[in-house]
């Protein structure tokens, strides 16, 4: 009878320790569906930094989600246009197929610029504001033990808010031995507010994961960008599936600042640069 | 004001009809049914006259009963479920009180049927979507890692659809997750769910009865759009001491009970915790040896009879959650309920309960550490005063009234910093409200085999001051802003809800139901997830906010066979709803004065058959539910305006179960479920971001796309040690369907040249041991 308990107890105890550990790992498996693929749509992606230009406009138009190679058809001999709050006005010229490079066009902070592609008969238009430009105090780096056992990098990026309430951030961080560059931490760049910080002095924080070591050097680039390019990225990070939540509500087409059903965005934003080698 | 008015006339009526009764030399007996061993009430006792086919009335949620009759001499028999018929025979001359108390009677193997013992009520009262669940079926039907859970077993109800699996959250009849009224004793319940919605925060060893109306919701409920789901908990054994309790996997329970005064009063007191952090304390790791990870709750109850009309009760619950990992994040939330009710019995006609709830539901979250720390609150508070009159005016009809008032604070979030943090403090303006509401309802049986049940609820909502109201344009901007004092009227909403249903009875085993109500809320529920989060926002009707409102129209057929040993049903229902919320895409509601900026407006309509045919005793007991069902959404800002399918829209949904009693040491039971996959959104193209270099899927309408089928079984097998103890297993999942939990849409991580869909499996196979006791 005894022995009989105990091989019941140890049964228990090899199916209570499956459990939990089965509890806890998810199970991801790739899987085939049949997806509908709507008409083309047109895709706008422009950018104005402050820095030298030339600036370009890149247009597209939408495939099938399972497009087998993932490169959509580019829109040629569009007239694609930059007009800034002063009245400057370049036009763009097509250098490759699809993409248009600006000429006279200096980006500045405090500048609004509004954006005409004339195509197919239609015209999308587009404004963005570039904001005062927020610069980096300094960086510095701690190494790291993580919950998982996975050792690593926190790299902390200080710099000053202005006053004012309604900054926009998105940070990028590379290292020069990590392909794709800009992955660092797992996830590309991170957006943030003042809206819990206005006017403070700020500490972000990125996560360099094991992919980076003693040595490397990492480059952080601040962007200040407007709302609208903030919503926009906000919103398109909402859709891509490293940063998804399997219980997310329904998806949606990322907010445009792009007029007519373009897809895409055209951002104007002031950009800030660091470098800090890992010891 | 309209409120007293309406009691006052009530008390009124109610002098008229006694005064009639009385003309009529009609007596009245009175009392309650009880069980006899524990003294428990019991609630839906039937009190039937032997002597007079159809004549009979059933135990209200206190076991109280009152039968007015003619003058005579009576057999009455009092019928319930699983305990033996009790029969005395009754000299009525003048008024008297019985109470009665019931025996269990242990389901033998090969029992005799004996005719006319057993209830026929699903056929014969007026509830027409209304479902009992009995606690023993409950504790049989295997879950998720063996912890027994009334908000997954009534998951398995025809019009009833989880939200998500192993979740807690429901949808009725096409209703979303917060329309629910979830009632533990008389006090509304915010967030019903512990571990993020893996578990309800409803011990099943507290619970003594559970009722859930998808239809023909009586008067006396309000508040929410879609269903009601009544619990009533123990009241603790009034004889002797006594305990039961378990360890499970995931948590331990333990429940005490017994007499303060033997047959006068008692108390129970029920606690549940889990205990996997209590590892984490092993771990030589500073940071992880002061973790935690756990949840508890506590109910606690006690009541006293002060003499045969009066009768207090006290009870509580308190239930918190807490994830702590020091450094990194903390995150704690729970409810706390107060509850105090007063019985009592004028006459012997009159029945009344009162009762003062005071409810807090809140949580705290930490976030980061050193100058990036931060913590957030929020919450709702309410204070609610009630009052329930039951009137029983003779064997034919009884009258139901009522007024309750709701104080409602709403606690959106506040900010507040570490010391070192530089993070700003913010608080979000609070938001306070009166809810109240009037009721009446009449159940009446017309002539003979004819019966309705009628009544009208008028609720009223007002937004009050203190507070900054805002008015916003097309795209969201604050156009006005007003200001209002303390006590200020801001906006006022109110509702005539009429309810009727009504039972035409064929014969002794069939009937024909329908019933019309409609439904207001007030309080609306924004979240972030498709799941129940601690961090989900109520937020009050407003000058933004319209209340919800709801039409249901429903009819079916009610039919025993084999002595009532087989109940079957089929209903048909249509629920129109208006003033449904949604959301701008990207809303984001944490700290957000203006969150009412972000919500979209629009409409539903769902309709369905619903077939039930369910064994209610024998050795083998158990269901199989079947819905048909479509439910739609319209919003003039979502795809393009165009009515897409619901979330909660569900084609097919089929649940089998089956609880065997194949011995006395051995019980087994199996349940199978199956449903059309969640209406979701799917890419319907793709495109490129050059300077991101990353391929975005492309989205064309809302839940345009289905979810693979979903399809599960459950074992279950109860292992009897000796009369005070049981071992259980189960094998959640038995068969291993790789069910999908989501499908993501992403680059191929190995070749960026390629896109594909990842299906997420939470559950496979997973077996369970629990282990019971009571002493």
């Amino acid at each position: 009878m005894n022995t009989k308990r105990n091989y019941l107890l140890r049964i228990i105890f090899v199916l209570t320790f499956f459990s939990i550990i089965w509890f806890l790992s998810g199970c991801q498996q790739v899987v085939s569906i049949d997806l509908n693929t709507a008409n083309p749509r047109i895709v706008v992606e422009g950018n104005i930094k402050d820095q030298p230009g030339p600036y370009s406009v890149v247009l597209s138009t939408t495939g099938s989600y399972f497009d087998t190679t993932l490169a959509t058809p580019p829109i040629s001999h569009a007239q694609v246009s930059i007009t800034d709050d002063l009245g400057n006005r370049d036009t763009l010229k097509e250098v490759i197929s699809g993409t248009y490079q600006s000429s006279t066009l200096i980006g500045a902070s405090g500048r609004t610029y509004t954006l005409s592609v004339k195509t197919d008969g239609k015209e999308y238009m587009a404004t963005s504001s570039m904001p005062t430009k927020v610069f980096i105090d300094s960086l510095y780096a701690l190494s790291r033990h993580g919950l998982d056992g996975e050792s690593g990098y926190d790299i902390y990026v200080i710099f000053k808010d202005p006053p004012e309430l309604g900054n926009y951030y998105r940070i990028n961080a590379r290292s020069s031995a990590v392909i794709p560059a800009d992955s660092i931490d797992g996830r590309r760049y991170r957006l943030f507010t003042d809206k819990l910080t206005n006017g403070n002095v700020m500490t972000e924080r990125i996560r360099a994961g094991r992919n980076v070591n003693v040595g490397d050097t990492i480059t952080i680039e601040l962007r200040s960008i407007d709302k609208a390019t903030y919503d926009y990225f906000h919103t398109l990070s909402d859709i891509l599936s490293s940063d998804r939540s399997p219980t997310s509500l329904s998806p949606a087409n990322p907010n445009s600042n792009i007029s007519g059903d373009a897809l895409g965005y055209f951002a104007a934003y002031t950009i800030d640069s660091k470098q800090i080698v890992l010891r | 004001m309209k409120a007293l008015v309406v009691v006052i006339m009530f008390l009124f009526l109610l002098y008229l009809s006694n005064s009639i009764a009385f003309t009529q030399a009609k007596q009245t007996m009175s009392g309650t049914v009880k069980n006899g061993e524990t003294g428990e009430a019991l609630i839906g006792a039937a009190v039937v006259v032997k002597e007079l086919s159809g004549v009979g009335v059933v135990s209200n949620a206190y076991g109280f009963y009152s039968l007015t009759l003619s003058r005579g001499t009576y057999t009455i028999l009092v019928q319930y479920l699983g305990f033996k018929t009790a029969s005395d025979t009754i000299v009525l001359d003048r008024d008297r009180i019985e109470n009665f108390n019931l025996f269990s009677q242990p389901i033998k193997i090969g029992e005799v049927v004996v005719s006319g013992e057993r209830t026929n009520a699903n056929v014969t009262s007026t509830e027409v979507s209304a479902k009992k669940l009995e606690i023993d079926e409950i504790k049989s039907i295997p879950v998720l890692l063996g912890e027994k859970d009334i908000l997954k077993t009534i998951q398995l109800l025809p019009g009833i659809q989880s939200a998500g699996e192993g979740g807690t959250g429901f949808y009725a009849r096409g209703g979303g997750i917060d329309q629910n009224l979830i009632v533990l004793d008389e006090a509304p319940v915010y967030n019903s769910s512990h571990l993020l919605g893996f578990l309800s925060v409803f011990n099943s060893d507290a619970i003594k009865d559970v009722k859930v109306i998808t239809g023909g919701i009586p008067a006396e409920y309000g508040g929410r759009l879609s269903s009601v789901l009544d619990i009533r908990t123990n009241d603790g054994n009034d004889k002797e001491f006594g305990g039961t309790g378990g360890i499970g996997l995931l948590a331990s329970r333990l429940t005490l009970e017994g007499p303060i005064v033997r047959d006068e009063g008692s108390f129970i007191v029920s606690g549940r915790r889990t205990y996997a952090d209590l590892f984490l304390k092993l771990s030589k790791d500073t940071l992880i040896n002061r973790a935690s990870l756990y949840f508890y709750d506590l109910n606690a109850k006690a009541n006293y009879s002060l003499g045969q009309k009066d009768r207090m009760f006290i009870s509580g619950y308190f239930g918190r959650d807490n994830f702590n990992y020091p450094g990194t994040f903390g995150f704690n939330w729970g409810n706390t309920t107060g509850t105090l009710r007063w019985n009592h019995i004028f006459g012997d006609h009159l029945f009344s309960n009162t009762s003062f709830i005071i409810s807090d539901y809140g949580y705290s979250n930490v976030v980061g550490s050193g100058t990036s720390e931060f913590q957030i609150t929020s919450g709702i508070r309410d204070l609610n005063f009630k009052m329930d009159f039951q009137y029983f005016t003779n064997s034919q009809s009884t009258i139901k009234f009522g007024v309750n008032s709701v104080y409602h604070t709403f606690l959106p979030g506040t900010v507040t910093a570490g010391s070192t943090s530089f993070t700003n403090s913010l608080t979000i303006e609070n938001r306070y409200a009166l809810e109240s509401s009037a009721y009446f309802s009449h159940e009446l049986d017309i002539v003979s085999g004819i019966k309705i049940n009628y009544g009208l609820r008028y609720s009223l909502f007002s937004l009050l001051g203190p507070g900054h109201i805002y008015s916003y344009d097309e795209s969201g901007s604050v156009v006005d802003t007003a200001t209002y004092r303390s006590r200020d009227f801001i906006k006022t909403y109110s509702n005539l809800e009429p309810r009727i249903s009504a039972n035409v009875l064929l014969n002794e085993t069939s009937s024909i139901k329908a019933s019309y109500t409609r439904t207001t809320q007030y309080l609306h529920l924004l979240s972030n997830s498709t799941t129940s989060n601690p961090s989900d926002l109520w937020v009050p009707s407003s000058n933004n906010v319209k209340p919800q409102l709801a039409d249901q129209y429903d009819v079916g057929y009610f039919r025993n066979f084999n002595d009532n040993q087989f109940e079957a049903s089929f209903e048909l229902y249509y629920k129109n709803m208006q003033n449904l919320i949604d959301y701008k895409n990207g809303a984001d509601f944490l700290l957000n004065q203006n969150v009412e900026a972000l919500l979209l407006y629009g409409r539903g309509w769902s309709y369905g058959a619903e077939l039930l045919v369910r064994k209610k005793f024998g050795q083998v007991t158990g269901w199989v539910g079947y819905t048909l069902s479509k439910t739609e959404e319209q919003f003039d800002q979502i795809n393009n305006g165009q009515a897409f399918p619901a979330r909660q829209d569900r084609t097919h949904d089929v649940s089998v179960v089956v609880i065997y009693d194949y011995n006395s040491v051995w019980n087994f039971s199996a349940s199978w479920v199956y449903n059309t996959g969640n209406a979701v959104t799917f890419p319907s193209g793709g495109y490129r971001l050059e300077a991101e270099n990353r391929w975005i899927p492309l989205y064309t309408e809302r839940n345009g796309y289905r979810m693979p089928a979903y399809h599960r079984l459950d074992l279950s097998a109860t292992w009897k040690l000796g009369p005070r103890s049981n071992l259980n297993f189960s094998l959640y999942n038995a068969y291993d369907r790789m069910n999908a939990y989501s499908i993501n849409f992403r680059q191929d991580p190995n070749n960026l040249s390629k896109a594909q869909a990842v299906q997420t499996t939470f559950f496979p196979i997973i077996p369970s041991v629990t282990y019971n006791f009571n002493f």
